[in-house]
């Protein structure tokens, strides 16, 4: 009787102490490196003892994540606390209600001493009609990556345009004469990073989507020509004529396996190319900014990763308090040292413990401050799958690079006008 | 049978025993009501509204009558989406028919040890399908695919399958055939099995072919169970989505009207006209459902 009197106490005890800890359910998708971020999550639980931190793990693709949140957010289910989301997000979220902002948490000038210190390219993504959704993660950006023992075989120096990378990578292949080598990979799957692809020629001749007063100005010949440009490179044999079968990680992978002389991806691949351990092709790589396209400048497309709070969760105020750790400099360079993630604090570029691992980060940040965003709009979904599903389509070959360009003009504009 | 009627007739008349079946009955009906009756009313009632989660509509749906149905009725990928549904009803529906059948004769042979040939058949049933779309994705892979290897052996060409739409229609109806025809193979084998012997035996006397016995006993004989197997197989088929969608990398150049359905409710979030899409393929499965049923009742008399 008396031990099971202290077995009773036990009990009570125990489910008292567990009814103080709050739990805190936080959503990455698969490609965001959650062993890395569950490192960062454990330093979180050991100074706060008080809460725990479960992470859960999504898709590998932007889209793919976000419609499994989709069916998680639209259902109001309180399950998960905080969701790591792309940067062309923070618009559709605030629309949709599913962020609880920032602001109530935040002074006003806390605010602004707060996202003074972040590259202003992330301020801008994530303060949407002048209400703060979320706060980033960490930074993003596409480079061109390459083979540096090719380069060097064959006297090349790195690319700055890609008349450079065309001309190179014929040579390379010409003289490799390697059928399991391809030239220059570029996302040509219809998946999220497709709009990048077709946006970076049109930014590069001037262009965008929207013009500065956030109305719709694309033309059918700018649209035109950036899809003649990547459809010219597989005439040109420089790219395979598959590159519709083509997300970018299957170009990640090809590479990592020997299978590219060069690629266009974003920051995160460096990491995976210096330290998998199926890596063939470790110390071959250089990183260098995108190539300055014909008779344009040299453009990146934005990418990068943002916090936010569900409306639905039951724990706002823990929540808030860890998206402020997540989103501090201390965390921005973990990452980046873990996972070669590019920060969004622009000093810690020059942080020597960052470049001993990344010593490309030295001239990365111009590119990531030149970056340009992809369109904010609260049916950006809709504006993503026109551009990426007929950007596929016309290196396909089932469409010419003129009906495609038709076709997205005119879709996009029915968006915009409200349709 | 005949004795034990009037006994039923006398407790049918018991209310205490109708009470009970109305206690038994009631939660079946309830779950009916709530996992299926429930749904369907509300897909009707959302598709009356213009209702974007991406705008005001989201919390506030703005009531539009049938504008829903005359918007898609203009919409043009509405009408392709719809094609391609009935295509692949048309090809794979008979498709799975004649492979399921041919399959089911070969299981009803005399094996010494029938336990693999039944494995075999059961497997492709017992797959997911995004499963199986995965797989049948990777075997028309251009680079790394299987059938192209075949073909380049055999001196042909590699061919794009998966970005080719005409291609990528006749791959989707191959894997479709593929996992649903040992469905239906394994409903006619049930079939097959009740035909009596003797009827054989008496046709071999009389002199008839194997030939003129499967078309004269075993087919005829066969047709109620071919019946069934067609209505679920072509009901599925106008449901077709996950091999499509699997196959094509989240691109949507082959779409069938379940693929619209989810990209506009669930990518585009406009539940208002994605429900009036769901509610139109609901009333095509409908139509296919009553001509099915009609037609089986029409054989039974």
């Amino acid at each position: 009787m008396k031990r099971f009197f202290w077995l009773l106490v036990a009990v009570l005890l125990a489910s008292s102490g567990l009814a103080q800890q709050t739990r805190l359910r936080v959503f990455v998708g698969g490609q965001q490196r959650p062993d890395v971020m569950r490192k960062i999550l454990d330093l979180y639980q050991q100074r706060n003892p008080g809460v725990r931190v479960d992470i859960e793990v999504g898709g590998a693709t932007s889209d793919q994540q976000q419609q499994y949140l989709t069916t998680v957010l639209a259902s109001r289910d309180p399950s998960i606390d905080i969701i790591l989301i792309d940067v062309i997000r923070p618009a559709q979220y605030l629309a949709s209600r599913w962020a609880d902002t920032i602001d109530k948490y935040l002074p006003a000038a806390t605010r602004q001493a707060l996202l003074r210190q972040y590259l202003p390219a992330y301020t801008q993504a994530n303060v949407i009609n002048g209400q703060l959704v979320a706060l980033p993660g960490f930074a993003d950006a596409m480079f061109l990556y390459y083979r540096t023992d090719l380069l060097e075989k064959y006297g090349f120096k790195p690319p700055t345009t890609w008349e450079e990378v065309i001309q190179q990578a014929q040579t390379i292949l010409q003289r490799e004469n390697n059928p399991t080598l391809n030239g220059i990979g570029f996302i040509g799957a219809p998946a999220e990073g497709a709009v990048c692809t077709f946006l970076l020629p049109v930014w590069a001749a001037g262009g965008d989507v929207t013009n500065a007063q956030g109305q719709f100005a694309l033309t059918v010949e700018q649209a035109q020509r950036a899809l003649q440009f990547w459809v010219s490179l597989m005439d040109q044999r420089v790219s395979p004529p598959n590159m519709a079968e083509k997300p970018q990680d299957t170009i990640r992978q090809e590479m990592q396996a020997g299978r590219w002389v060069f690629g266009t991806l974003f920051a995160y691949a460096w990491n995976r190319f210096q330290n998998d351990a199926d890596s063939q092709v470790k110390g071959k790589i250089g990183v260098v900014p995108l190539p300055a396209f014909p008779g344009g400048r040299q453009v990146s497309c934005l990418g990068g990763w943002q916090w936010v709070v569900s409306d639905f969760s039951r724990n706002k105020a823990q929540a808030h308090k860890l998206v402020r750790f997540l989103s501090s400099p201390e965390v921005s360079k973990i990452l980046a040292i873990e996972a070669s993630n590019l920060p969004v604090f622009p000093a810690l570029y020059r942080d020597p413990d960052i470049l001993r691992v990344n010593p490309w980060f030295a001239q990365a940040l111009p590119v990531v401050q030149a970056a340009r965003a992809r369109p904010q709009h609260p049916r950006y979904a809709e504006i993503s799958e026109v551009i990426r599903v007929t950007t596929n389509q016309v290196l396909a070959r089932q469409k010419t690079a003129e009906q495609g360009a038709r076709d997205i003009v005119n879709r996009l504009q029915a968006i915009y006008s409200g349709r | 049978m005949t004795q034990q009627e009037p006994r039923y007739r006398r407790s049918f008349g018991d209310l205490s025993e109708r009470a009970l079946a109305f206690w038994l009955l009631l939660p079946a009906t309830l779950l009916l009501g709530l996992v299926a009756l429930y749904p369907v009313a509300r897909l009707f009632h959302n598709s009356l509204f213009r209702r974007r989660l991406t705008d005001e509509t989201g919390t506030n749906p703005v009531f539009v009558g049938l504008g829903n149905f005359a918007q898609a009725l203009s919409d043009e990928r509405f009408w392709t989406a719809l094609w391609n549904t009935f295509l692949i009803v048309l090809v794979t529906v008979p498709g799975a028919l004649v492979v399921g059948l041919l399959l089911a004769l070969l299981a009803n042979l005399p094996f010494q040890v029938r336990w693999p040939v039944r494995l075999g058949l059961l497997l492709p049933w017992a797959l997911p399908l995004v499963f199986a779309g995965l797989i049948f994705r990777w075997f028309f892979d251009s680079q790394y695919g299987v059938v192209n290897d075949v073909l380049v052996r055999l001196g042909g060409e590699r061919l794009l399958w998966v970005t080719t739409p005409e291609l990528l229609f006749w791959a989707v109806c191959l894997t479709i055939i593929w996992k649903t025809s040992s469905f239906v193979a394994l409903i006619l084998l049930a079939g097959l099995q009740v035909i009596p012997k003797e009827l054989y035996e008496a046709a071999a006397v009389d002199g008839a072919s194997r030939w003129q016995s499967f078309w004269r006993i075993t087919l005829p004989l066969l047709t109620p169970a071919l019946l069934v197997a067609a209505i679920f197989r072509t009901i599925t088929a106008f449901q077709t989505f996950d091999i499509p969608f699997a196959m094509q990398n989240g691109g949507s150049s082959f779409e069938t009207l379940a693929m619209y359905v989810r990209t506009t409710s669930i990518e585009n979030l406009n539940f208002g006209y994605g429900s009036a899409l769901a509610v139109l393929m609901f009333l095509v499965s409908l139509g296919v459902t009553l001509l099915y049923l009609r037609h089986i009742r029409g054989a039974d008399d």
